[in-house]
């Protein structure tokens, strides 16, 4: 039985069919007999097995060129789809290009509201009102303070910003019946939340609001001005800063220069008020016996980092013009 | 067959696909931005619907869940109005530029705080990062009705100064 099918597949490989792929696709393939009498005509007559070793040769060599020949196929039918895509989607585009023109040139022509001549559909005006008042309350958003009723209360959102970009936003989930109580919130647990709570969550929501908000973007413009210093500073800066999660105590070590010789200043930034992104302490040290010479420097500097935002009081420092003391 | 064929094509398909995208939205924001449709027409829209779904009307099913929405948003746009005191009376905005990474449009919102009367122009800018959306606020302006003059108007200037970049709070 074995024996008979081999005999069978050698020889309709020797008559130029691949076994596989002609059960794929019932048809012949007639490139492989020429194929088959190069190879002869090469001299590579595998004499060992002599033509079984010859025939089983041709079948493997068959096989492959019928994969190939599959595999083209297939690329072929990709590349076209692909073509076909590319076709659709350009056409799309300049459908959409053009309709923006034309309405582009609607506006120029016809100065305020173009409305469409034809009377606008129910659906139209409510969408157009949705998205309005989604405008809206996404300006509130940018207010600082904005609430989304639940079923229980109010979830109050605070956005923080520094400098006029945004950052993070913290939420404050309130329940208001049957008492005033924090549900949920996502104040980092560093910021003395329950403390202002304490103190106006029942008698002024507002005011609650407001002391956190400031509490909050104190914080994150404190966070900035330190992730500031670091990123553009780092190779100013000996050692690494330290800081504390509330970001209202920073310690880092540069270098200044006098009379040619290096000093290593170790500044102490305390931020005593937390609604504040400003330190209120800015202590300066080095090497003792050394702070003498340097005092005028060491005030100046200390000027420069209670009254400037952190990173850029660094920069000025660093920056400074060459007076008597040379560069800081 | 070599796998940039099909690159030359999939990028092809990737960036028509993005450029339709920013079309179809700027299509939206200039047809929103330059509609208006009074309080009015906006209740006479919702009446139609709401009487068509009176009617046994199949079919409006989305159109209720869009008035549901409207309804639940408005709520909550009026809660915060009334809980911070600013009743907004108008806001439109106008897209300048709008690419895959940022979006700029300017803002022009027109109130009452209590009792004053305000208008408040911004440009915002919202760019696309790696991780999320950073937005910022450029060319403030806050104007107040010329009959609050004295105190309230230097507290604003002198806030709009301070709040230029540069300064510390």
């Amino acid at each position: 039985m074995e024996g008979e099918r081999n005999s069978d597949e050698k020889e309709s490989a020797l008559r130029g069919r691949s076994p596989t792929t002609a059960s794929q696709d019932g048809g012949e393939r007639m490139s492989e007999v020429p194929f088959a009498q190069r190879k002869v005509e090469e001299g590579k007559v595998y004499s060992g097995d002599g033509v079984l070793g010859y025939l089983e040769m041709m079948e493997a060599q068959a096989h492959e060129l019928g994969l190939k020949q599959e595999e083209k196929e297939q690329q072929e039918k990709k590349l076209n789809r692909l073509k076909a895509r590319v076709q659709e989607l350009r056409a799309r585009r300049d459908e959409l290009r053009a309709k923006v023109e034309l309405q582009e040139k609607r506006l120029l022509d016809k100065e305020g509201t173009v409305t469409d001549p034809a009377q606008p559909s129910a659906q139209t005006v409510l969408e157009w009102k949705l998205k309005g008042v989604r405008a809206t309350i996404q300006f509130f958003y940018l207010t600082g303070i904005s609430g989304k009723l639940t079923t229980q209360g109010v979830c109050f959102c605070i956005s923080t910003a520094y400098e006029g970009t945004y950052m993070d936003s913290y939420y404050v989930d309130i329940l208001t019946k049957p008492e005033v109580k924090i549900q949920l919130h996502s104040v980092p647990v560093f910021i003395p939340l329950e403390q202002i709570a304490k103190k106006y969550l029942q008698t002024d929501i507002r005011h609650f609001l407001s002391v956190l908000s400031d509490h909050l973007n104190a914080y994150v413009g404190r966070r900035h001005q330190a992730e500031q210093l670091e990123e553009q500073f780092s190779d100013r800066i000996e050692g690494t800063l330290q800081r504390n999660s509330l970001c209202n105590l920073l310690v880092f070590n540069y270098n200044v220069s006098k009379n040619s010789k290096t000093f290593l200043f170790n500044v102490r930034l305390l931020y005593g008020d937390l609604c504040h992104s400003l330190p209120t302490e800015a202590i300066i040290s080095c090497t003792s016996g050394t702070l003498p010479l340097l005092a005028e420097k060491a005030a100046a500097h200390s000027y420069a980092f209670r009254h400037m935002a952190l990173h850029k009081a660094f920069d000025s420092l660093i920056n400074a013009k060459e007076g008597q003391d040379q560069t800081p | 067959m070599d796998k940039s064929v099909y690159q030359v094509y999939e990028d092809e398909i990737q960036s028509l696909e993005e450029e339709i995208k920013l079309l179809a939205e700027k299509y939206e924001d200039i047809q929103h931005e330059s509609s208006f449709f009074s309080d009015e027409e906006v209740q006479k829209s919702k009446e139609f619907f709401q009487r068509e779904f009176q009617g046994g009307h199949k079919g409006h099913g989305s159109q209720l869940y869009l008035i549901q929405e409207l309804e639940s948003l408005e709520r909550d746009l009026s809660f915060s109005m009334n809980f911070l005191g600013v009743q907004i009376t108008g806001h439109s905005k106008k897209t300048l530029e709008k690419t895959a990474i940022r979006t700029v449009a300017t803002h022009s919102v027109s109130g009452k705080c209590r009792f004053l009367s305000f208008c408040l122009e911004f440009q915002l800018t919202e760019t696309q990062n790696m991780y999320n959306v950073s937005a910022s606020i450029t060319d403030l302006s806050i104007a107040m009705e010329s009959g609050q003059q004295s105190e309230l108007s230097k507290l604003v200037s002198s806030y709009l100064k301070e709040n230029r970049p540069g300064y510390e709070k």
